[in-house]
């Protein structure tokens, strides 16, 4: 199927674009790299009479420091975020997620900032984001705020986004030396959403032989109808030894809204959830306890 | 042969697509009888990222028609379901699984091991 008629807009500024949101309200949508919003047109899943296309638009593309926060422009394209060596040394968990996001052609046109905006439940960007306490920078005609991740996701496909917002970038702040950074996931077929997974990041207390965990997060996709992140109980004082299946269990044990579809029935998934966890959470211990 | 690379070719579609059916295609349809996989992302085909190395071996005949000459197809869609299948219930068959339906997806899976510990065979 081909999508339904729309009016194509290529702004050249953020303004122009908030601008024409606020003129075209919900009958607007935003195309970054299109790889989610093109195929839900073209089955017809959704229609818009306009979409406002940011390819034009500067100073939406770029990987930098600012002060103490790694800043990803919205229009940075996936493979550019796997690619780059500032993300690898600063926020390892992003850089090792990219790979799993669909296909090197996916990745070459899908954008940091549509993989947020768009807020796919089972997607691996949205699940960073909020392991890692990611700030989400929007702009609309009132100005720039920044969105914490933690109150980013409202539902499926759903976002903190005021219909007039263009989220324009996102910060990260990067973890302590001594910090692990492990993402799993499991798919059908390589490249598919994935059924379950899970990003872990830990980070060890002072010295070099402590295995007190200081910090430490984990999320989960694929396993709610957003990008959950499982609240830490009390970890013990040599909680690195903690095995990995022990924290999967409890990781997924009170997930309510576990999806069931063709690929895996809810307590399927839940399983798969744990195993991830249990994976990632390993994996990131080891190399915390590396450095 | 008159073109080993058609013939290869055609086993080798074959394979894949046996794969397919063995593990991945599933025409499935809800409680109320709407399908459910209508479409690539639910109705999954082996891709060309997943596809193992194929082998390829001949056995040539010629039969009594003109010249000698006959086709060859997708011969490799019917060996490769009973391989993979038969390779997953060999796997399973410790735990006491038996295995009667495709696609063996791993939810599937999944599934009848569950079934098999509920019915107390020991693993």
């Amino acid at each position: 199927m081909k999508p339904a008629p729309f009016e194509y807009h290529a702004p050249a500024s953020a303004k122009e674009v908030v601008d024409l949101l606020s003129e075209l309200g919900d009958s607007a949508k935003v195309i970054a790299g299109g790889q989610s919003l093109v195929p839900m047109l073209a089955l017809r899943l959704t229609a818009f009479e306009h979409l406002i296309d940011i390819r034009n638009v500067g100073g939406l593309r770029g990987i930098e420091r600012r002060g103490e926060t790694v800043w990803i422009g919205a229009g940075t394209t996936q493979s550019t975020i796997g690619r780059s060596p500032l993300v690898a040394g600063t926020v390892p968990l992003l850089a090792r997620a990219t790979p799993l996001i669909g296909h090197f052609q996916i990745r070459n046109r899908g954008t940091i900032g549509g993989s947020l905006a768009h807020a796919d439940a089972a997607a691996e960007y949205p699940a960073v984001a909020l392991a890692l306490d990611a700030g989400i920078e929007a702009r609309s005609p009132r100005g720039q705020r920044t969105i914490p991740a933690a109150d980013f996701f409202t539902g499926i496909w759903s976002t903190a986004l005021e219909p007039d917002e263009l989220l324009t970038g996102v910060t990260f702040t990067p973890w302590g030396p001594r910090s692990g950074f492990a993402i799993e996931e499991f798919a059908r077929r390589p490249g598919d959403f994935a059924v379950a997974g899970a990003a872990v990041a830990v980070e060890l207390g002072p010295g070099t032989s402590g295995k007190a965990i200081t910090r430490c997060a984990i999320s989960l996709f694929g396993l709610g109808p957003t990008p959950l992140r499982v609240q830490a109980g009390s970890l013990g004082s040599e909680a690195a030894e903690t095995r990995g299946e022990e924290i999967g269990r409890a990781a997924v044990a009170d997930l309510a809204e576990v999806p069931s579809d063709l690929h895996g029935p809810a307590a399927y998934r839940k399983r798969v959830g744990a195993a991830m966890v249990a994976r990632a959470w390993t994996r990131a211990i080891e190399e915390a306890l590396s450095v | 042969m008159i073109n080993p690379a058609i013939v290869e070719g055609q086993i080798a579609g074959g394979v894949v697509q046996g794969i397919g059916g063995a593990l991945l295609e599933e025409v499935a349809y809800d409680a109320d009888g709407n399908p459910v996989a209508t479409t690539f992302m639910d109705y999954l085909l082996p891709t060309a990222a997943m596809v193992p190395e194929i082998e390829y071996g001949h056995v040539e005949t010629s039969p009594p028609s003109v010249g000698g000459y006959k086709g060859v197809g997708e011969g490799g869609a019917i060996g490769a379901p009973p391989a993979v299948v038969n390779a997953v219930a060999d796997a399973l068959a410790p735990l006491g699984v038996t295995v009667t339906r495709a696609p063996l997806t791993p939810a599937a899976i999944i599934a009848l091991i569950e079934a098999a510990r509920g019915a107390g065979v020991s693993p």
